[in-house]
């Protein structure tokens, strides 16, 4: 074997390391034809085209991957966020449940006696916050679907928490 | 069914209309069409991918690596038909005009 068949061999084989998935199969099939090829020179011209075409096919299913085109990735993606959207609704729920216990104890602090009144403590803790939740879940829902989902999973479980509650008593 | 038909792509669609239902190979395709792997295997991968292209790996000797094989498809087949039939339809029109104008 010629020094020009041995490099378009070893350029070949080198092509079909980088092909994608894909277009594997053509490399493998442009590599076995090499052997057929008569000519060392003819083989070398061979190798170049071949190799040409499998790199741009690679470059091609690259770029398709940067711009996040294919199917599943944009499925992927869509999931991802989605999920980001219920967790940053839950976050901000518990978030703003967290500042009202946190007011009444200042509350509290400031004027003795207002954190031991029943009617100061609904309203802080449950009222003022569920109604938060419900305005904010119909303003999000279309725009930020998963967001309101997550405001109203947090809104639910708080009302149920206070059923549960006041069934026990 | 979208296919650029450019003058390479019809070379290749007149190879394989010679004896249409064998199997044909990579090399002796480019032979036939005097077309570079660089021109000739895009030809064949989009064909492949429209579906007008069957194709095969051939068992060949033992220890030796398999040979990729193609043959058009009954789609193939009718597109190419079909082609060849309009190309000549053109070229005697043009031979009936030029003895016209002649």
């Amino acid at each position: 074997m010629g020094a020009p068949r041995t490099l378009a061999t070893a350029l070949l084989r080198y092509a079909i390391r980088v092909a994608p998935e894909a277009s594997g199969e053509w490399a493998a099939a442009m590599l076995r034809e090499l052997d057929f090829v008569e000519g060392d020179w003819a083989a070398l011209i061979w190798a170049l085209g071949s190799t040409t075409v499998i790199l741009r096919d690679a470059a091609s299913a690259c770029r398709e991957r940067l711009k996040g085109k294919t199917k599943e990735e944009v499925g992927m993606n869509n999931t991802g966020k989605k999920a980001l959207g219920v967790g940053l609704g839950l976050f901000s729920a518990l978030a703003l449940v967290g500042c009202a216990f946190a007011t009444l104890r200042i509350s509290g602090l400031l004027f003795p006696g207002l954190e031991h009144s029943p009617w100061a403590y609904w309203l802080a803790v449950m009222i003022i916050p569920e109604a938060i939740f419900i305005i904010a879940t119909i303003a999000l829902w279309r725009k930020r679907g998963p967001v309101a989902a997550g405001i109203l999973a947090t809104g639910l479980m708080m009302a149920l928490h206070v059923a549960v509650h006041f069934s026990m008593r | 069914m979208k296919l650029r038909l450019s003058p390479q792509t019809l070379m290749v669609l007149d190879a394989f209309l010679v004896q249409a239902e064998e199997w044909k190979y990579g090399y002796d395709l480019s032979r036939v069409t005097g077309l570079k792997s660089g021109t000739l295997y895009p030809i064949l991968m989009r064909m492949a991918e429209r579906k007008l292209l069957e194709t095969e790996w051939e068992a060949g000797e033992p220890g030796k690596p398999p040979r990729h094989m193609y043959r058009f498809t009954p789609d193939g087949l009718r597109f190419a038909r079909a082609n060849a039939v309009g190309r000549s339809g053109a070229a005697l029109e043009q031979v009936a005009l030029g003895m016209v104008e002649g």
